[in-house]
């Protein structure tokens, strides 16, 4: 039987070669994926053990609760007890905070989302080295870190201007430096007076870095630290830093690699249709083959295993195929993160064993299971078929499978439906809705075959009538086929279009947010980057301006409720925002007394007047008094409100920068006057802009359009494997066809028409993927919306452009696909087609 | 060859000159392979064919009767030699060409029928118009169905069919188009005596009423007796032609054309 297998796999071989380029797609995401992980986590541990250089022993303040990991800052003056422990051989304290240098073309030298660094330089300082030039002397100086300077387009010499620690200057680089590791942010170094001045204003410092004396470990120097510093301060080891950085690094990672491997899961998914596709019309058209196998003694299990013999090859064949693919995926996955973040992750791509293990195991048992269907079928074949002529095409069954794709897409929805509307339903729920709703949907997707295609072909068969009605016919000769043949390009789409549908109402809500909650006519701000306090103070002061409300963020801490808290002065708020409020006063927040909104409110049973013990910041317990209930707000996407004067005594100083500033202007203030003048403010600042409300935005969709661009990327590898799955079915409904085909062209098909109608065919099976995906997209996204709505996604947004342009895109996935089958069928000998057996 | 059989074959030829001529082959040979494995299919062939008669072609397997018929029928190309149908030299032809010559102006009726499985019993007939984007006469419609009788079936599509109302169908659409001339391989051979004397009767009603232009390949004597010519071939050569064959003459030509082979 084996020699059977064999024969089968020569016979077929192109067409197991696309069904092999399914599984090799879908098992490249999955070797990628591993390959990236297995280089990210190298490349940390070498990157974890470089950023500390020289720290063998670490001092820092005990972690707030509620704080987000952040810490309470030391005296600086520690430094003097601290150096007289013995073992000692350096102690610096860690003067850093935010630095931003402008380029050679006078804007701000960034690195996508990566934060601007400063740093107070020191000869000795084991975490960089000078490579050229000296170091700073005096407040105009700065060395500056050589990626950063690069990127800028700067030298050692040059002049420019720098934002330090919110204060800008204008200073001249005296010299480069290299760092170990950055992760791509930028960095300034500045001496360490003027790093003293800007980074540690109050006389705090968020940790000291101890190095230790040749011959004494960090064990040993931890335990004298310990004995000489107050309580309350924590003293750890270098390497307890390392574990931590890595296990943080890791845990962001950790989203990444699961990211990617939903990806590989929904690539593999999707593949196996298109193998399950392939197998079940190779079976089909073998059936003589194998009932003559059959009649000669062959066992159904030995037919089933010389299937499933065949869809061992291919899967271990794509799987091979995958593999190598995968390595160059993570190698261009690598090249990407290195250009787009700047953060080079090493050059080394390990392949180990354990990844090639998995990736073969997985493409192989994919291919396996999705051949076993049509295996069983082909097993079943009958002896006697051997001796009858035409295989029919069988029919049978539409409406059981039709019934069960609805039953499935009702509990699919309906599941979804409570998700959405009842709360105490959970969340888990609306993501088992949506996905057996995929589910009834490949399944019942037979069912909408006929409609759908006589409507996607409809225009065709009145343009080219006889040609374009052979198409329609052909598509719908299986419905089964072509509804396994488009339901990759639907599961595709129905991603994409779910997820535009979401992003859609998020960048749709923050307009609306914006336009229908913020009264102000500018905002000021720095995207990823803090706005320095001064800007707000300088605003304040032109004479158009009539109001400033500076927005700083500061986290909070009620009971088991932690959140981060809007920092606004309560006189500043009627004319920037419209904030209305369900109980109390506005203007009744005031030191502690604070204002929560309606949710967060009724959540947690709060009333106006409650006295809830709480952290701010760095204080710990204290009493914060509800002084108002506001209605769920946009502008602020915050659930509580402080009075600048709590947020002024819970941040250090030099934390104390503004998210935005907005400002209003006096009524009849000349707006591009004003425009000027505040360009005029932030222009020092470097990274700060001035926008008015509908760029502000245009501004805050941006981000999600990056993210949404990275989706479709990721996305078209769904559209390629579609792709592919046409152009195996359809080659292989040429050859089924040979007959026919051959007739059409005696009676007088031109070679053109045969041509067209074949195109016709796979564009019907494209739009058909296509038009359901989108249908089943569109439906989740407005659910998973209404779902949202009262998490804040309050306006629908319907990307209609991206509908119409994934509409058409299938038109063209389809004319791609029949282009191979088409030349294929055009070449046909007419003679030999008609008298093929 | 005896006297009677040349009288016979003076009279086919004077018989041919008072007709108009639809179809001619002239040193028509067609060869497969090189040097030694060199096989003669057709060698220097010269016949025609004439309008309104039904002519078959007889012969033995390998005989070369189907490449004959194949390359006259534009559906494949001669290695030399001239087909000139309906008065068109399509041997220099190209594919766009030959195409349209066979939608427009040729006929076919297959052995296995070969209808289009998803198109219906009426869709089959006028597909050949439909592909060239012409009218179909109604009339003529009508006619062609109700001679074959299978107006009843004209919703149904091929798997509902029998064999015989296939073939019939088949012959419908091989008629609609008003072909100069329609060729038809082996008809009859997929079908039972009483299908295949229906297929028969109405080939030569065809051609007595509506003066339809007919060549048939056929290994069935009784086929060949309704024709009104048959021409034999035996190695890729013509080696007899009778006009007016009865069943008893074909068959006796038949035996008489095996015998020296069986004894050889």
């Amino acid at each position: 039987m084996w020699r059977v297998t064999l024969r089968g796999i020569q016979g077929h071989l192109v067409r197991l070669l696309l069904t092999a380029a399914a599984v090799m797609l879908g098992v490249s995401f999955v070797t990628g994926t591993f390959v990236l992980r297995d280089s990210f986590d190298r490349a940390i541990s070498g990157l974890v053990a470089g950023s500390s250089a020289g720290l063998d022993v670490a001092v820092r303040g005990t972690e707030i609760a509620g704080g987000d990991g952040a810490r309470a800052r030391l005296p600086l003056d520690l430094v003097d007890s601290l150096s007289a422990v013995p073992g000692a051989a350096r102690v610096s304290p860690d003067l850093r905070g935010v630095a931003i240098i402008a380029g050679s073309d006078g804007t701000a030298v960034r690195n996508s989302g990566a934060p601007g660094l400063g740093f107070a330089f020191s000869d000795d300082d084991p975490a960089f080295t000078l490579i050229k030039g000296r170091g700073p002397v005096g407040a105009g100086e700065v060395v500056v870190e050589t990626v950063t300077l690069d990127k800028g387009g700067l030298e050692v010499g040059d002049r420019t201007r720098a934002v330090i620690g919110g204060e800008t200057r204008h200073v001249v680089i005296t010299g480069e430096v290299e760092f170990g590791v950055l992760f791509g942010a930028t960095a300034v170094l500045v001496d360490e007076a003027s790093a003293i001045h800007s980074f540690a204003r109050d006389g705090t410092v968020p940790s000291f870095t101890i190095t230790a004396a040749d011959g004494v470990s960090q064990a040993e120097l931890r335990a004298s630290v310990a004995e000489v510093v107050p309580r309350g301060i924590e003293v750890v080891t270098g390497a307890t830093v390392d574990a931590e950085n890595e296990s943080s690094v890791q845990q962001g990672l950790g989203f990444f690699t699961t990211f990617l491997l939903v990806f590989a899961g929904v690539a593999l998914f999707v593949g196996a249709f298109i193998i399950g596709n392939t197998f079940s019309m190779l079976i089909g058209q073998r059936a003589r083959e194998l009932a003559l196998l059959r009649a000669l003694g062959a066992s159904r299990g030995q037919v089933l295993r010389s299937v499933l013999g065949e869809a061992a090859v291919v899967g271990v064949v794509g799987s091979i195929l995958g593999m190598g693919l995968g390595v160059l995926v993570a190698q261009g996955a690598k090249l990407a993160i290195a250009g787009l973040l700047g953060v080079d992750i090493g050059t080394s791509l390990p392949v180990t064993s354990s990844t090639l293990l998995i990736s073969l195991a997985v493409g192989t048992l994919v291919t396996m299971a999705s051949a076993i269907l049509p295996a069983r079928r082909a097993a079943r074949t009958a002896p006697v078929a051997a001796m009858r002529g035409d295989t029919p095409i069988a029919q049978k069954g539409l409406r059981r499978r039709g019934i069960s794709g609805a039953v499935l897409l009702g509990v699919g929805v309906g599941l979804l439906g409570l998700a959405v509307t009842r709360e105490d339903v959970p969340w888990v729920a609306a993501g088992i809705g949506s996905f057996v709703a995929v589910m009834g949907m490949l399944v019942g997707a037979p069912l909408f075959a006929r409609p759908v295609v006589r409507a996607v072909v409809w225009p065709f068969v009145v343009v080219s009538g006889v040609v374009a009605r052979l198409a329609r016919q052909n598509a719908l000769r299986v419905p089964r086929r072509t509804a396994a043949t488009a339901s990759a390009l639907m599961i595709g789409l129905a991603l994409v279009a779910g997820i535009s549908v979401l992003a859609q109402s998020v960048k749709a809500s923050i307009t609306e947010g914006v336009s229908s909650e913020l009264t102000s006519d500018f905002v000021l701000s720095g995207g990823q980057s803090p706005v320095p306090p001064q800007v707000a103070t300088e605003a304040s002061k032109l004479s158009e301006v009539s109001s400033v409300a500076a927005v700083g963020l500061v986290p909070v801490t009620i009971g088991d409720f932690s959140t981060t808290a809007a920092a606004v002065e309560a006189a500043s708020m009627p004319e920037n925002f419209t904030v209305s409020m369900a109980e109390g006063r506005l203007d009744s927040m005031e030191g502690d007394r604070v204002l929560v909104d309606r949710t967060t409110a009724s959540d947690n049973r709060w009333e106006v007047g409650d006295v809830l013990p709480a952290t701010v910041g760095t204080l710990g317990a204290h009493d914060l008094v509800v002084g108002g209930i506001y209605e769920d707000s946009q502008a602020f996407g915050t659930h509580v409100i402080v009075s600048r004067g709590l947020y002024e005594d819970a941040v250090p100083s030099d934390m104390q920068t503004d998210l935005q500033v907005y400002v209003a202007a006096v009524g009849g203030a000349d707006q591009a006057q004003l425009r000027e003048d505040l360009d005029a403010i932030v222009s020092p600042y470097l990274v700060v802009s001035v926008m008015n409300a509908s760029e502000f935005a245009t501004a805050e969709g941006t981000a999600i359009d990056n993210l949404l661009n990275l989706l479709y990327v990721l996305l078209l590898f769904s559209v390629v494997i579609a792709v592919l799955g046409i152009v195996n079915t359809l080659a292989l409904s040429v050859l089924e066809r040979t007959r026919e085909i051959g007739l059409l062209r005696a009676v007088g098909l031109q070679r053109r028409q045969l041509g067209a109608m074949i195109t016709v065919e796979a564009i019907a099976t494209a739009a058909f993927g296509a038009v359901l995906g989108t249908v089943l997209g569109l439906g989740l996204g407005i659910a998973l919306q209404r779902g949202l709505e009262a998490q804040g996604l309050r306006t629908l947004g319907i990307p209609w452009g991206l509908v119409v342009l994934m509409l058409g895109a299938s038109v063209l996935v389809g004319v791609l696909a029949a282009v191979a089958p088409s030349i294929r069928a055009t070449r046909l000998n007419i003679l030999a087609a008609i008298n093929r057996a | 060859m005896t006297a009677a059989h040349v009288a016979e074959r003076t009279q086919a030829s004077t018989d041919r000159d008072d007709r108009a001529i639809a179809a001619q082959a002239i040193g028509l040979s067609k060869t497969y392979g090189e040097g030694g494995a060199l096989v003669t299919a057709l060698g220097d062939v010269t016949v025609e064919f004439a309008s309104g008669q039904l002519t078959a072609i007889m012969g033995p397997s390998g005989s070369g009767k189907s490449t004959l018929m194949h390359c006259m029928a534009a559906l494949d190309t001669p290695t030399a030699g001239t087909v000139i149908i309906d008065g068109t030299d399509i041997t220099h032809l190209k594919d766009k060409a030959l195409t349209r010559l066979r939608r427009d102006r040729l006929g076919f009726v297959f052995q296995a029928y070969n209808l289009v499985p998803t198109l219906t019993a009426q869709e089959n007939i006028t597909l050949p118009m439909d592909i060239a984007g012409r009218r179909v006469d109604a009339e003529w419609f009508d006619t062609v169905v109700d001679t074959l009788g299978i107006r009843d079936r004209l919703a149904h599509r091929p798997d509902e069919l029998s064999g015989g109302q296939q073939q019939r169908v088949a012959c419908a659409r091989a008629l609609l188009s008003r072909p100069a001339i329609v060729f038809a391989d082996e008809p009859t051979g997929n079908l039972d005596s009483r299908a295949s004397a229906e297929i028969l009767a109405f080939l030569r009603a065809s051609v007595d009423d509506f003066g339809q232009t007919i060549v048939m390949v056929t290994h069935d004597p009784s086929a060949a007796s309704y024709a009104d010519r048959v021409v034999f071939l035996v190695d890729g050569a013509i080696v007899d032609d009778i006009v007016k064959p009865t069943m008893a003459v074909v068959l006796e030509r038949i035996q008489e054309l095996d015998r020296p082979r069986a004894e050889a």
